[in-house]
This record gives C-alpha cells, sequence and structure tokens, in this order.
C-alpha cells in the first residue's frame, strides 16, 4: 500500500512559461511556412492573403455565437445517440467491469483486495472511455463532409471554429455521459463487493510529506543512503545501530489539525534487507527520534517492529504515553515540538548488521482522511480530462483527414503518450537511464550515436576535447532541442494515470495530481483547437 | 457596383486538381455574368458543364482558381453574406437522423434565429412543402422526392433574398415539380433574387427571366429567355375551334398577304397537364379511371 513514485508538485509557473515558449516558437515557424507556401502558390498576392486570413480568424472568434455552438453540440450529441454507437460502448464497458467478479479472493487481506478491485475499475474505465472518445471523435467530421451533410451546414452563416467547437463539445458530453454512468457503476461494485469487514480500508489518506536527507554509518551528512544491489535504486538504506540515520524534515505543519479524534500518526513503509536471518520470527526494529530544530527539543520515541511491504501507523501519544527530552529529562507535550510548524523525524534502523531502505514519500504525517469517494471520483476527473484531450485531438486531426487516417494518427500520438512518454522523454532529452534524469552521457543525440555505431565505442567512452565532438556535441544539441519541440506532440497521459493514489488508498493530491492534469489539457488542446480550425477553414470541404 | 446587381462574377475559373496538384478537369472556364435583383435566373448546361461548380463557387464551398466572385456585396468566402443565402445543393445532404422539425430547427438556429420563431417557420414551411405528416420520421425513411422538399424548406428558412437552386426539380414528381415552379414564382412576387441550375430545358423556360447556357465550362449564351427564343420570322395564331370552311377561308386571305401557312392543327395537352389534371381530378372522383380505346 505505498506509491513507486514520489509525488512531484507541479510547478504552475514552470510549466506555463514552457508552453508560452512552446507555442511562441510553433506559431512563428506555422507563420513563416505558410508565408512561404503562399508566395510559392499564388505569388506576391499570397502573403497578404495568410495576414487576411489570421484578420479574418480573429473577427470569427469575436463573433462566436453561443446558439449554433450550440446547434453543432446538440446535433453531435443526437448524431451519437442516433447511430447507437455510445450505447454498444456503454454496454461494453459495464460487461467488462463486470468481468471482474471473477477476481475476488478471500484468503488475501484487505488492503490488497481494496487495491485489486480499485485499480481493475479505475484501470478498464481509463482505457475504455477515451478508446470510445477517440474513435467517436476521429468519424465524426470526416464522415460529416465524405457525405457533404457538411456541405449544407457551411452555408449558414455558421463559423468553421463553431463546428469545431460544437464536435468537441458534443463528443465529450456523450463520453461524459457513458464515463459518469459506468464509474458509478463501477464505485457502487466497489463497495458491494468488499464484506463489512473491509469498508473501512476503503478510504483517502492524506499525507504530509517531507523532504529526505541521510547520515551514513560513519556520522556524516549525505544525500542517498546506502545502495544494497538495487540498479535503479528508488529507495536507499540505513545499517543498523550504526550512526545512520534517514531524516525526514516536515514544514508547514498545522497543529491544530490533531485531537484525540485525528491522533498524530507517522505512518511508514519501508523496505527491510538482511545480512543474515536473525530471529525469523522477529521483523527488524526501527526507533524514530522527533526533533523540534528551532527549541531544540530531541525526543526519542519507542521503538517498533516494522511491517514488511504493509503499512506501519504509529501513533505518538498511543505508543508514547510520556515524551521527554533526550538531554533535560524535562518532559514535553507535543503540541511543544510542532508549535513551529516545523519538525524533524530521525529513523534509525536498531537491528544490528541489518538494513532498512526507505525513499521520500516511505514516511509522512497522516493527516485526518478524506472520503474514499472524493479519491475514486478525482481519479474520474483525470480520466475526463484525458478524455477531452483525446477528443480534441480527434477533432482536430479529422479536419484535415479522413475517417481511418485521423484514426491511426490518434492511436499513435495517444499510445506513445499513454504507454512510452517517459521513454520518449528521455530519447529527447539525451538521458541514458530514464528512470534516474541525472544521468546524462555524451553522444546520445543522433550524431553522436551515429559515430558511436560507426566507430563501435561504447557509451562508456567520453568523447576528447576535440574540435570534430564539439561540432559533434553542439549538433547533437540543436537535434535534440528540435526533437524535444517535437515530442511535445504527445501529450503527457501517464501523469493522468492516478489510480495508484486511489488504489493504494491515498488521496489524490491536487498539486501533484489534479493541477498537471489540468494544466496538460489546457495547453494541449488549445494548439490542436487552432490547427483544426485552420485547417477546416482552408480547405475545400469538396472530398477527394 | 450597381445597387440591383447581387451576384458578379469576373473570370471564374476552377480547375479540380487530384491529391498531388495534378490538374484533372477544367471545369469552368473564365465566367463573366451577373445577376440582377429580383429576376430568376437560370444556369443551364449538358451533365458535366459545370453548373454545380458554378454554384459551389457562388457560395465559397469552392475557391476559384481565377478569377473572383462578389454576391450581396461581399466576397464568396465571407460567412456573413450566408444570413441572406438558401442554398438547395444537388442532392440534399442534409442529417438523416434527423427527422424533418429537427432538420429545420438545427438549421434555424444556425442563423441564431429565436425558438418561438424558428418553431412558427418550420411549421409553415413544413406545411408548404407538403411533408406535414411525415414531419416526425427520420429523413433515412424519406424518399427521394421528400428528401427533396425538406431540403427545400431547409433553404428558405432564413427567409433568403437569394436562393440558389441546384436542380430542383430533380427527384420530384410532376406535381412536386410544378409546386417547385410555382414557389419560385412566388418568391421572384415576393421580390426576391433565384438562381437555378437544371438541364431540364422546360423548367427553365417557364419560370427564368435571364438565363446562360454552360457547354464544357464555357458560357455560350446569356440573355433574356423571351428575346433569345422569339422567333420574329414566325407568327402564331391561336383561335377557337374552325370549321374545315373557315381554315380555308383564312388560308386564301393568307395567301393574298404573301404569308406561307407553315402548320394547322389541333394542339395536343403536353403530358405534363394531362397527368397533373388526372391526379388532381382523382382526388376529387376517388375510383374513376379513365382509359381511351383502341378504335378513336
Ligand atoms: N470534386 C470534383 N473533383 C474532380 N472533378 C470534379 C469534381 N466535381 C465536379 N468535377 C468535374 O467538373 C465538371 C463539372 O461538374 P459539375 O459542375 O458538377 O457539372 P454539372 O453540375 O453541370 O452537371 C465535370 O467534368 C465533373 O466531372
Ligand atoms: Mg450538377
Amino acid at each position: 500500500m505505498r506509491l513507486s513514485f514520489d509525488p512531484v508538485a507541479f510547478d504552475l509557473v514552470q510549466g506555463l512559461a514552457t508552453w508560452l515558449g512552446v507555442m511562441v516558437v510553433l506559431s512563428i515557424v506555422a507563420f513563416i511556412t505558410s508565408l512561404l507556401i503562399s508566395l510559392a502558390t499564388s505569388g506576391f498576392s499570397g502573403p497578404p492573403q495568410v495576414v487576411m486570413h489570421l484578420f479574418q480568424a480573429f473577427i470569427d472568434l469575436i463573433g462566436t455565437s453561443p446558439r449554433r455552438c450550440w446547434a453543432m453540440t446538440q446535433l453531435t450529441f443526437r448524431e451519437a445517440m442516433r447511430k447507437k454507437t455510445m450505447a454498444v460502448f456503454a454496454l461494453f464497458a459495464l460487461l467488462f467491469l463486470f468481468a471482474g467478479w471473477f477476481m475476488s479472493d478471500v484468503t488475501a487481506d484487505a488492503d490488497l483486495q481494496v487495491k485489486t478491485y480499485v485499480s481493475f475499475v479505475l484501470r478498464a474505465v481509463s482505457w475504455l472511455i477515451p478508446m470510445m472518445a477517440l474513435l467517436l471523435s476521429c468519424w465524426g467530421l470526416p464522415e460529416d463532409i465524405k457525405a457533404r451533410s457538411l456541405h449544407t451546414v457551411v452555408t449558414k452563416p455558421v463559423r468553421r471554429h463553431e463546428i469545431v467547437i460544437g464536435r468537441v463539445m458534443g463528443y465529450i458530453g456523450i463520453s461524459s455521459l457513458v464515463l459518469g454512468v459506468v464509474s458509478v457503476v463501477g464505485w457502487f461494485w466497489i463497495s458491494r463487493q468488499l464484506p463489512d469487514t473491509m469498508q473501512k480500508q476503503m478510504t483517502a489518506r492524506v499525507p504530509h510529506y517531507g523532504s529526505l536527507s541521510f547520515i551514513s554509518s560513519e556520522g556524516k551528512e549525505e544525500a542517498q543512503g546506502i545502495n544494497t544491489g538495487d540498479e535503479n535504486m528508488y529507495r536507499s538504506f540505513i545499517e543498523g545501530n550504526t550512526k545512520a540515520r534517514a531524516i525526514w524534515t516536515f514544514t508547514n505543519i498545522d497543529p491544530g489539525k490533531f485531537s484525540a479524534a485525528h491522533p498524530f500518526v507517522l505512518e511508514s513503509s519501508f523496505d527491510a534487507f538482511r545480512t543474515y536471518k536473525g530471529k525469523i520470527d522477529r521483523q527488524l526494529l526501527c526507533q524514530y527520534t522527533l526533533v523540534n530544530p528551532k527549541k531544540n527539543i530531541r525526543v526519542t520515541l519507542n521503538a517498533f517492529e516494522i511491517n514488511e511491504y504493509r503499512r506501519n501507523t504509529y501513533d505518538v501519544v498511543e505508543k508514547n504515553p510520556s515524551l521527554e527530552d533526550n538531554e533535560t529529562h524535562k518532559a514535553v507535550e507535543l503540541k511543544d515540538l510542532l508549535a513551529d510548524g516545523e519538525l524533524r523525524v530521525e529513523a534509525a534502523c536498531r537491528s544490528s548488521s541489518q538494513f532498512l531502505g526507505m525513499a521520500k514519500s516511505d514516511l509522512f504525517i497522516r493527516m485526518p482522511d478524506r472520503s474514499f469517494a472524493s479519491s475514486y471520483f478525482k481519479c474520474i476527473l483525470n480520466i475526463f480530462l484525458m478524455m477531452v484531450m483525446v477528443v480534441v485531438l480527434g477533432v482536430a486531426a479529422g479536419c484535415f483527414l479522413k475517417g481511418p487516417v485521423a484514426t491511426i494518427l490518434s492511436l499513435v500520438i495517444n499510445g506513445v503518450g499513454f504507454f512510452a512518454y517517459t521513454f520518449v522523454h528521455s530519447l529527447v532529452t539525451g538521458e541514458v537511464d530514464y528512470h534516474n534524469p541525472n544521468v546524462k552521457f555524451q553522444g546520445a543525440g543522433p550524431f553522436g550515436a551515429l559515430y558511436r555505431i560507426v566507430t563501435h565505442t561504447t557509451p562508456g567512452i567520453a568523447f576528447e576535447d576535440t574540435m570534430f565532438f564539439k561540432v559533434i556535441n553542439k549538433l547533437d544539441e540543436a537535434s535534440l532541442n528540435v526533437l524535444w519541440a517535437v515530442s511535445k506532440v504527445f501529450p503527457n497521459l501517464e501523469a493522468f494515470d492516478t489510480t495508484e493514489y486511489t488504489a493504494n488508498a491515498f488521496d489524490v493530491p491536487w498539486d501533484a495530481g489534479i493541477l498537471p492534469c489540468l494544466a496538460t489539457t489546457v495547453g494541449y488542446c488549445i494548439p490542436w483547437l487552432l490547427v483544426g480550425y485552420f485547417s477546416l477553414s482552408l480547405r475545400e470541404l469538396e472530398s477527394k | 457596383m450597381a445597387q440591383d446587381i447581387v451576384i458578379q462574377t469576373r473570370n471564374l475559373t476552377k480547375i479540380y486538381r487530384d491529391f498531388w496538384g495534378r490538374k484533372k478537369v477544367k471545369a469552368l472556364n473564365s465566367l463573366s455574368m451577373e445577376v440582377k435583383k429580383g429576376e430568376v435566373f437560370g444556369l443551364l448546361g449538358p451533365n458535366g458543364s459545370g453548373k454545380t461548380t458554378t454554384l459551389k463557387l457562388l457560395l465559397g464551398l469552392l475557391f476559384p482558381t481565377e478569377g473572383e466572385v462578389t454576391i450581396l456585396g461581399k466576397p464568396a468566402t465571407d460567412v456573413t453574406k450566408n444570413e441572406h443565402i438558401g442554398y438547395l445543393p444537388e442532392e440534399s445532404y442534409l442529417y438523416r437522423f434527423l427527422n424533418a422539425e429537427e432538420t429545420l430547427d438545427f438549421y434555424g438556429k444556425l442563423f441564431d434565429i429565436p425558438a418561438n420563431v424558428r418553431r412558427d417557420r418550420a411549421k409553415k414551411l413544413i406545411e408548404r412543402v407538403g411533408l406535414t405528416k411525415a414531419r416526425r420520421r427520420q429523413l433515412k425513411e424519406y424518399s427521394k422526392g421528400m428528401t427533396r422538399r425538406i431540403g427545400l424548406a431547409q433553404a428558405l428558412i432564413n427567409e433568403p433574398d437569394l436562393i440558389l437552386l441546384d436542380e430542383p426539380t430533380s427527384g420530384l414528381d410532376p406535381i412536386g415539380s410544378r409546386d417547385m415552379k410555382d414557389l419560385i414564382v412566388e418568391l421572384k412576387k415576393e421580390g426576391k433574387t433565384v438562381v437555378m441550375c437544371s438541364h431540364l430545358l422546360a423548367d427553365v423556360q417557364d419560370v427564368c427571366d435571364r438565363i446562360a447556357i454552360l457547354e464544357g465550362g464555357e458560357l455560350k449564351v446569356f440573355g433574356k429567355v423571351q428575346e433569345l427564343l422569339k422567333d420574329t420570322g414566325v407568327t402564331q395564331i391561336k383561335t377557337s375551334r374552325l370549321t374545315d370552311a373557315a381554315v380555308k377561308d383564312v388560308r386564301d386571305v393568307l395567301a393574298r398577304h404573301g404569308a406561307q401557312v407553315m402548320e394547322v392543327d389541333h394542339p395536343t395537352a403536353n403530358l405534363e397537364e394531362l397527368f397533373i389534371k388526372t391526379v388532381r381530378d382523382s382526388a376529387a372522383h376517388p375510383g374513376q379511371r379513365f382509359v381511351p380505346s383502341d378504335k378513336s
């Protein structure tokens, strides 16, 4: 019941800056390209026409009529309803959900069962609904053009962008309807499936995370602990009964949130690494020391046995009926420790020659829980956002491509974004090991790689500092920048899968789980809507 | 430009190209013409002569390869011109999953017409095109002629000043096409401008004020129907039935004036009139049947 990653808060300002940068570069490139094309096709009257078109687009936008947009939306909605496409999908989705009947495993622990059910339902929904949205949206406009029903529409005073918006809204509406039904059914299914005893596992923990640093066995400060041989080293380890410590620093704690009803709980899930078997029935021992750095209070708490691969909840007050300062031995209240909103927790391993492995999100202060429903429907919200992106891309592609081609394009772009975003990102940023963004090496770009292939040099060998390699490095840098810009065609759909939070009984955090998806959706949809609008207004609607 | 010119084209040329930009067909070659306000203008020509292409260019559905179009004082690509235009496409390209009422409501919304006005107009138009009974049926169940009728209703939903009709009578039964022609005349009386294209000459002759004949994308004839058809070398006299003696006398008189009699005959009613009379009568006298015997 722990996460396999650190939730990273989304930096809105930084994201916005990157987005603006990409948008400016793209618009300039598009503008210059269209000027050149117009010059080549219509001579010197071309460029003024391009400017006129841009001006016209602006006028169109101002004259947007909600009634016309709504008419197009309604039409799209009706079309999908009457052609019964979505009914088939809804049925299919529901059937799929019920395949989960066969998953129940009475012997499994409650939290694992909840996890299985929740991830199954959410994963199924996050596959099926965007897929439905993709197929619907990629075929609508091309079919409309092919059947020439759009001919009659565009001879009315409807603006082309209103057609695009109407289509987008219509498909979002219809897919949301299906999403709503399927997710509510899924929710009831999960709660019906679990026996009453397990119901309390359906919750949404709200963790308060700190930052993590280490003290080595010799007592030196380190960024990392010991690596016990895992090449991807997400957790690093501290050795038992040495000076080694893992230190979490928590800030912005609100002491008012804790009371008898909501005790102060440290929740952890550490890995154990044993160098010898030890007592087989005994787990490793872990001990916390709470520190208020400003008041210089240090309180070492009673040690506890960790439960490997499980949540360890440590209720400080319950486990330590009285707290006292390590040096002055004066009684200390928990309130005093938390008073400044800042707290350090030093974790030590108390089993000699054994190791405890920890990562930043492995220890947190557990704030009062939220309801499971809120966490579940936040996941659904992200699936909705993903669906919006799929619809916008599909409609935009349909503005300039035929149905099958638009479908393939959408499948490729969304597929890469869904399954391989991190991989592609690592390729275009020249990272070798995409689990670890800090590892970069020379010659990761196309030119360096070509050189290495031709000369049979391994990536381990660094380039010499000669003119030749400098040129190669520059070329790599330039081409990687271009590739990086191009790779932004792929939306980061990996970020939209927040199932892991909900399935592990965590609340989906706003800053790391929802805000990035909202920002990505808005940022991704705007350029595609523009692409859709311009390609629909610049093309003849004659199907060829 | 003069106030009363609704459509003007200058050197309008359209070349269809394939995907690679290679030239396929020159569908229209340097067409220059204008349509005046309040007239019924006919665009004639055999199949594939470029009539539909011309209409599409006028509407901005196609972009001209060369030349320009001014329609209602605006360029063809300006969407705001569509506020005052009604267009009946060659085949009624409508949404087949909508019924007649929904269709008119949908297009009405695209004109930003408020709901109550839309409902009113839709009802009247459906009546006018004779689809009241079928107004709740989806268009996919309609016959060709019924689709044509709803297509016409859709073209009139905004009470347009300029109506473009592409083969308006194709697919209609004789009554339908008579209604269509009556309607065109009515529209003209209301002061609207109608441009229709057709290869059915009778239709054009009945209703059009001026025509243009296209062939192979080129304008061949352009002018007033009356003037184009008036044969000044011939005089026609119509009287009530004359006896053989009277015919002989008339011939004598004409011979004295040096005129040559080309034809004396009883006119045959045209089939259209017979058909319409029959269908209308059968509604009045159900069950009657008229079969001319072989002997007469
Ligand atoms: N979309 C198109 N692509 C290629 N050629 C076309 C297309 N539409 C029409 N044409 C050609 O243009 C010519 C004129 O067609 P059209 O204007 O439809 O004739 P009409 O309406 O007078 O029957 C024909 O030769 C036709 O084959
Ligand atoms: Mg035609």
